[in-house]
């Protein structure tokens, strides 16, 4: 076999001291990382997080492209290493292996309208790309964010929807399914709701998801009955990544590799893949 | 290309003085019928077969070992990295890359095909520097196959019966309890001119000698050429054979284990018992068969469904691995994943039968 050269370190992480770690909500905690060296991401790609001696899990890149080793990720605590990530303090060090996955292209938005659709800690991912997007506004065209989660407690990023909500590109609406008898300044109901009411100009639109399996498919109807085709649909897939380099097999959907070709798809792409969003 | 005709004793008496240098393996009988790729020790027993072998003759039908040699580029549980901690709250981490030299010999024309496609698979994309490092490391000695192993032997229906790439040494049985040896690399070279084995000017003839005696035809064959069994599985999705032959299935993922193009893992990491500051990752097998392969955190499986699951291995086989790397069939035909299943589940089945349903089609 003919030699190559290989990165040794291609399954040890890196260390990145955290700068800030706080909770967004009981569920999320919200973590600013600086890394040794640069990351080089581009939105909706994924870093392997880990702490040594417990574990290590995909987690979406949080923030738009910098190149200053920083990045910002929102875990959910849904297991023993995410469990023992929310006991991490500023000072503390977190593994970080990537980035990882194909991501968005940011020319592929250029001159469009936007319509984002976020379900629950999908709104984590999609934050990579609405910053970069909403930080050109000549560069893209109307933006409109639909962000629904169940309660007012679990809101995630509520002052930077509400800071995007200002600005004059930008359409911001905040869903709950159930007030919960909490305060709440946004609406109430399914993300799908709001998408009947948009103005969409069906030739210049490009629609970007990411939320639960179970929001996918009412979202896709939705969109379609409003005349988009799934050439301008973009998911954002979940799976349960154990490599990032297309080897473990676990994130396997039908013939592709989710961290490899994905995880974000156009929604044409996924047609041919029906274990894709089920 | 070099050649060489020598006993098979000489051949044996060679790979034991290998084996006193670096780690040698050779499959070794493992109670009555079965057979182990293990570590060549002082009273390990050795043997190849005849070139007369009748097919069904025993004890030595060493080719099948229960895990395929490849496996011994990839172990179960290999330490990816150690790792330490100090005071401050600072680590240290250190990837573990395994440089020792070994061989692997006996292994059949399957297997090295099956090895040869995870050379393609660990280089492919961002490269698998455990892996890698391993192979690169590795001399492969092959072993040519006259008779099939056993009555689960498929190798030539998939292609893998005749293959040499990735071996750096290749034997083929021949008359008088001899072997003739070829050098295919230049490592393989470096190692016979050392060996001091006769020289064999015509090893043209041996090999045309070994064609001629080889069993025809060899193993079983689907009921169709290969390229029409890998269209019929790549474009079969919502057929009944998929229930058909999962529903006697455990998902106790045997077929994983034993396949030599399995190579799906899991990564775990441990603190050391005597320092609770220190540990290490590793990795282990996995198998696409066990319930909990697809699970989600939050616990959403996406392949639920037993009859899903297997369909997945079979179409990885013998569908999308093939169109990704453009090698021919990633199952190579050793038989073993339908010889170890309890219940007797055959991919050679499965691919029949789903030949059997498309035909039945209108």
């Amino acid at each position: 076999m003919t030699p190559m050269d290989v990165d040794p370190n291609v399954l040890t992480p890196r260390m990145a001291r955290i700068l800030e770690a706080r909770d967004m909500t009981a569920q999320e905690r919200f973590f600013h990382l600086q890394l040794p060296g640069a990351l080089a991401h581009r939105p909706g790609q994924f870093v392997m997080a880990s702490i040594p001696g417990i574990g290590e899990a995909p987690i979406s890149i949080s923030c738009g492209p910098r190149h200053d080793g920083q990045l910002e990720l929102l875990v959910r605590n849904a297991g023993s290493l995410t469990r023992a990530m929310h006991r991490l303090q500023a000072g503390d060090f977190m593994g970080i292996r990537g980035p990882f996955g194909s991501g968005f292209r940011l020319a592929e938005f250029e001159g469009r309208d936007i319509i984002f659709v976020a379900g629950g800690l999908g709104l984590a991912p999609l934050r990579s790309l609405i910053e970069p997007v909403l930080a050109e506004p000549r560069r893209f065209g109307r933006i409109t964010l639909i962000s629904g989660c169940r309660t007012p407690a679990d809101e995630i990023y509520r002052e930077r929807m509400q800071a995007w909500a200002g600005l004059p590109q930008a359409r911001v609406v905040r869903l709950v399914n159930d007030t919960a008898h909490l305060p709440w300044d946004g609406e109430v109901g399914l993300v799908t709701a709001p998408i009947a009411e948009l103005e969409i100009d069906v030739d210049n639109t490009l629609a970007v998801l990411c939320g639960p399996p179970v929001m996918y498919k009412f979202v896709i109807m939705e969109l379609a009955a409003r005349g988009l085709p799934n050439t301008q649909i973009f998911i954002d897939l979940e799976r349960r990544m154990r490599c990032g380099i297309g080897k473990c097999g676990h994130c396997q959907i039908n013939h592709v590799t989710c961290c490899r070709e994905g995880p974000v798809f156009r929604f044409s792409e996924l047609e041919s893949l029906p274990e894709a969003l089920t | 290309m070099r050649g060489f005709l020598a006993t098979r004793t000489a051949v044996l008496d060679w790979l034991r003085t290998l084996a006193l240098q670096e780690d040698v393996f050779f499959p070794q009988p493992m109670g009555e019928n079965s057979f182990s790729f293990d570590k060549v020790r002082k009273h390990s027993t050795l043997a190849f077969e005849d070139f007369d072998a009748a097919p069904a003759e025993k004890p030595f039908r060493a080719s099948a070992c229960v895990q395929p040699p490849g496996k011994k580029l990839s172990p179960n549980d290999e330490q990816i990295f150690r790792f330490s901690k100090d005071e401050n709250g600072q680590y240290q981490l250190t990837p573990t890359l395994d440089a020792r030299k070994r061989t692997l010999a006996g292994v059949r024309p399957c297997d090295l095909k099956a090895i040869h496609l995870m050379d393609r698979v660990n280089r492919d994309g961002i490269p698998d520097a455990h892996y890698l490092s391993r192979r690169q490391n590795t001399t492969i000695i092959a072993h040519d196959c006259l008779q099939p192993c056993d009555e689960h032997c498929f190798c030539e229906a998939t292609g893998s019966l005749r293959w040499r790439q990735g071996a750096d040494i290749f034997l083929t049985p021949q008359p008088e309890a001899k072997l003739s040896i070829e050098a295919l690399t230049e490592r393989g070279e470096r190692l016979l001119d050392a060996a001091g084995f006769p020289p064999c000017d015509d090893i043209e003839k041996h090999r045309a000698l070994a064609e001629e005696k080889r069993a025809k035809p060899f193993g079983r064959h689907f009921d169709a050429p290969l390229q029409q069994v890998i269209d019929t599985v790549g474009s079969s999705w919502a057929s009944p054979v998929w229930d058909k032959h999962a529903e006697r299935c455990f998902a106790c993922g045997t077929c994983n284990l034993v396949c030599p193009t399995c190579y799906c893992f899991d990564l775990k990491d441990d603190f050391s018992i005597d320092d609770p500051h220190s540990g290490q990752r590793t990795r282990s097998w996995d198998g696409c068969l066990l319930e909990e392969f697809a699970v989600v955190a939050g616990g959403h499986n996406f392949r639920p469904q037993l009859a899903a699951r297997q369909r997945h291995r079979i179409k990885r086989k013998l569908a999308w691995l093939p169109a990704r790397f453009g090698d021919g069939s990633f199952c190579v035909g050793c038989g073993r994943c339908g010889h170890q299943c309890t219940v007797h589940i055959d991919i050679f089945d499965i691919a029949n039968d789903l030949l059997a349903a498309t035909e039945a089609e209108p």
